[in-house]
C-alpha cells in the first residue's frame, strides 16, 4: 500500500490528482462516466460575480498536440453557483475546490468571503490568470496586486487559498513569491499560454476572440519548467498544471517539485484518464521504492558541475 | 443514460459512396444505451494528432445472431484528419469511443407522417430514428413499437456518387426522395426546394449544413409545421465540460449560448437563433 495523500498548506488531499477548472464542467456532466471517489479533488469551472455570456464561437481550435480556447468565462454567476452547483458538488465523495475570478481586488475578496460562508468546500482557487477576458491577466502579472488579492481572500475566507498563476509573464517566480507573501496555501502553475490561429485562405483569425489560451500536451515542457522554477523557490507548495495526460507526466511534475497536479485538456479526449492514473500511481511510486508519494516531491536531482 | 468510454474493435469498414464509409464498431456497453439522434465521440488511436475526439451520429445499432446488441455503425464523410484516419482503418483495429451523448431525437409515441430532411452527410442520424419510428428496432433497452404511420426521407446530395445509405432507408420502410445539385440523381436542385414544393408531413426533423437547416426551419416556422433540427456544431469534448460547442438559443428574455453537446444536438427549430 502506497500512501497517496498530500498536503498543500492547510489543504490535505487523498491523492495528488485533481481535475482542472474549466475542463470538468461542474462535475455533474461527468457523473456515471467518472468515479469521483477516486479523484484527489475536483475544481469546477471558474465562477465570476455576475453572469457572463462568454465569447462568440468558434471558442476552441485544435492545434498540434494541443488546443486553443477562448471560452471567455461563460458562467451564470456566483449566486447561481452557490444555489445551483454547490448543493450538488458538496454531495460528491471528492474534495471540491471552488475557482473564482473577480474583476478587481475588492470583488475577489467579496467573492472569497461569499464562498467562505458556504459549507462543503476543501479550498478556493483564485483564477488570477484567465487570458480570455479583457485585462484578465493584469492581476497575476503585477506582484503587488497578487499579494493584495491573495491576502484579502485569505483574511476573508476560512478555506485554504490556492493562487492560479498565468505563465504569460516574464518571470513566474516573482508572481509566485508574491502569492506566497499574501499567504497562499499553494500556487497552481500554470494556466494557458496565449496564442492564436489564422485561416490564411479567408485571411482572418479563427477564434471568435482572436487570441486564445494554448493547452494540452504541447505545453507540457513549458509548464514543467514553470513548476521547477517555482518549486525551486521553496516559498509555497506547487500544483502542476499543463499538458498532463499520463502517469509518467504526473510523476515528472511531482519529481520536479509539484505536490499535486491538475489534469485539464486530457479530460476532453480521454475522460477517464484521471481515475485511471490514480490507479497507476501506486506502482509508479513503488518503482521509486517509496511508500508515500509525498516522499518523492521535488526529488529530481541536478547533476553537480 | 450515462456515457461510457470504450476501446472499440473495428468489425468492418465499407465504402458506401464517394469519400463515404460505414464503420462497424464493437462496443456492447455503449450500443445498449444509445438511442437515435444521440452521438458518440470517436478518437483515432493516435497519441496526440489529432488530439481531440470528433462527434458522429449513431447510424444504427448492430445485433448478433441472438439479437443481442453488440455494436454500432457510424457513417462518415472524409473531410479531414480523423475521418481520413478512419477511412484507413480495417477490421481488428481499435478506436477510442465515448457515449452515448446528447439529447437525441424527440421520443414520439404516435404520429402520422414524419419527414426526415437531410443534406450533405446529415442523413446519418435518420436511419436509426426511422427504424424506431416504424417499429423495426428498439433502442436503449426499449422494445420495438410502431410510432409513426409513415416516414419519408428527403435527402439532398451534391451529386449521385455521394448518395450513401439510400438502400438502408428503403429497407427500413422509408420512402426516399432524393435531390442533387447537378441532377445526376433524383430531382435537380436543393433538398429544401423539394420540401417546399411538396410540403410533406405533420412533423419535420432536419439535419445537415447550417444554411440548409436555417432554410428548413424558416419554412417550417412560416407554415406552422413542428420542426426539430439536429446541429453539426464542431465539438471538443462532447461531454458538456469545455463550453466550446455553444449556439444561440432563444430564452424568455432574449437568447443564451447553450452547449449543443448536452442541450442538443436536437433543438426545436423555433428556438434556434440563426
Ligand atoms: C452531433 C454531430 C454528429 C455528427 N455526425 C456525423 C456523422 O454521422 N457523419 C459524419 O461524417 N460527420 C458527422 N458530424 C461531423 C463530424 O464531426 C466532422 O466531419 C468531423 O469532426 C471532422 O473531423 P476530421 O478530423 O475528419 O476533420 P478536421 O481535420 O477536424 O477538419 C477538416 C475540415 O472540416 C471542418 N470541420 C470540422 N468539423 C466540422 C463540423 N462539425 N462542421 C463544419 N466543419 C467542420 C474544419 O474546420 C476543417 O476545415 C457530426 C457532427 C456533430 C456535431
Ligand atoms: C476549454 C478550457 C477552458 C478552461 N477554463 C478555465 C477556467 O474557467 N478557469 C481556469 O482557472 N482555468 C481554465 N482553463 C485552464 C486549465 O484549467 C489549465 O490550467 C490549462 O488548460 C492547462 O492544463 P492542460 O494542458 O492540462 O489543459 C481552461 C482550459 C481549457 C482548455
Ligand atoms: S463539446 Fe465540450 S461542451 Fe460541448
Amino acid at each position: 500500500m502506497v500512501d497517496l495523500s498530500v498536503s498543500l498548506g492547510r489543504l490535505r488531499l487523498p491523492n495528488p490528482i485533481l481535475v482542472a477548472s474549466g475542463t470538468f464542467g461542474y462535475a455533474r456532466e461527468m457523473a456515471g462516466l467518472v468515479d469521483f471517489a477516486r479523484l484527489g479533488g475536483i475544481i469546477p469551472k471558474t465562477v465570476t460575480q455576475k453572469p457572463r455570456i462568454g465569447n462568440p464561437p468558434p471558442r476552441t481550435h485544435e492545434t498540434a498536440a494541443g488546443m486553443l480556447n477562448a471560452i471567455g468565462l461563460d458562467n451564470d454567476g456566483l449566486e447561481h453557483f452557490c444555489t445551483h452547483h454547490l448543493p450538488y458538488l458538496r454531495t460528491l465523495p471528492a474534495p471540491i475546490i471552488a475557482n473564482i475570478a473577480g474583476s478587481d481586488a475588492d470583488e475577489f475578496v467579496a467573492m472569497a468571503a461569499r464562498v467562505g460562508r458556504e459549507s462543503g468546500l476543501a479550498a478556493v482557487e483564485l483564477n488570477l490568470s484567465c487570458p480570455n477576458v479583457a485585462h484578465g491577466t493584469d492581476y497575476a502579472t503585477d506582484p503587488a496586486v497578487t499579494t493584495r488579492i491573495v491576502r484579502g481572500c485569505r483574511d476573508a475566507c476560512p478555506y485554504p487559498i490556492i493562487a492560479k498563476l498565468t505563465p504569460n509573464v516574464t518571470d513566474i517566480r516573482v508572481i509566485a513569491r508574491a502569492a506566497a507573501d499574501g499567504g497562499a496555501d499553494a500556487v497552481s502553475c500554470v494556466n494557458t499560454f496565449v496564442g492564436m490561429a489564422i485561416d490564411w485562405k479567408r485571411r482572418k483569425p479563427i477564434l471568435g476572440n482572436i487570441t486564445g489560451g494554448l493547452s494540452g500536451p504541447a505545453i507540457k515542457p513549458l509548464a514543467l519548467r514553470a513548476v521547477w522554477q517555482v518549486a525551486g523557490l521553496g516559498a509555497v507548495p506547487v500544483v502542476g498544471v499543463g499538458g498532463i495526460a499520463t502517469v509518467d507526466d504526473v510523476m515528472e511534475f511531482i519529481v520536479a517539485g509539484a505536490t499535486a497536479v491538475q489534469l485539464g485538456t486530457v479530460n476532453f479526449y480521454d475522460p477517464t484518464a484521471a481515475t485511471r492514473i490514480v490507479g497507476e500511481l501506486e506502482s509508479a511510486a513503488g518503482h521509486l521504492g517509496v511508500s508515500r508519494i509525498a516522499d518523492v516531491i521535488g526529488s529530481a536531482r541536478v547533476q553537480p558541475g | 443514460m450515462t456515457a461510457v468510454q470504450e476501446s472499440a474493435r473495428v468489425l468492418a469498414n465499407d465504402r458506401l459512396g464517394r469519400d463515404t464509409y460505414r464503420i462497424r464498431l464493437e462496443c456492447p456497453e455503449l450500443a445498449s444505451r444509445i438511442r437515435p439522434g444521440q452521438f458518440v465521440m470517436v478518437r483515432a488511436d493516435r497519441p496526440n494528432d489529432p488530439l481531440l475526439g470528433r462527434p458522429f451520429a449513431l447510424y444504427d445499432t448492430v445485433l448478433d445472431g441472438q439479437g443481442a446488441v453488440v455494436g454500432i455503425d457510424i457513417v462518415y464523410l472524409v473531410v479531414g484528419k480523423t475521418t481520413g484516419l478512419l477511412a484507413q482503418s480495417a477490421a481488428g483495429d481499435r478506436i477510442g469511443l465515448w457515449g452515448p451523448l446528447g439529447n437525441g431525437f424527440r421520443p414520439i409515441e404516435s404520429a402520422g407522417h414524419i419527414a426526415l430532411i437531410a443534406g450533405g452527410i446529415g442523413q446519418t442520424p435518420f436511419l436509426a430514428y426511422a427504424r424506431e419510428l416504424l417499429g423495426t428496432r428498439g433502442f436503449a433497452g426499449s422494445d420495438p413499437k410502431k410510432r409513426a404511420e409513415r416516414v419519408t426521407v428527403y435527402y439532398g446530395v451534391r451529386s449521385a456518387e455521394y448518395a450513401a445509405g439510400v438502400s438502408d432507408f428503403e429497407a427500413a420502410g422509408c420512402t426516399v426522395r432524393l435531390t442533387s445539385n447537378d441532377g445526376t440523381i433524383g430531382v435537380k436542385g436543393f433538398v429544401t426546394d423539394l420540401v417546399a414544393s411538396e410540403l410533406p408531413a405533420d412533423r419535420w426533423i432536419a439535419c445537415g449544413p447550417e444554411p440548409m437547416l436555417h432554410a428548413v426551419s424558416d419554412l417550417a416556422n412560416r407554415l406552422g409545421i413542428p420542426c426539430d433540427v439536429s446541429l453539426e456544431t464542431p465539438m471538443a469534448c462532447g461531454l458538456g465540460i469545455c463550453f466550446s460547442c455553444v449556439t444561440k438559443i432563444r430564452t424568455p428574455d432574449g437568447w443564451d449560448y447553450k452547449r449543443v453537446c448536452v442541450d442538443g444536438p436536437v433543438f426545436d427549430a423555433c428556438n434556434v437563433v440563426w
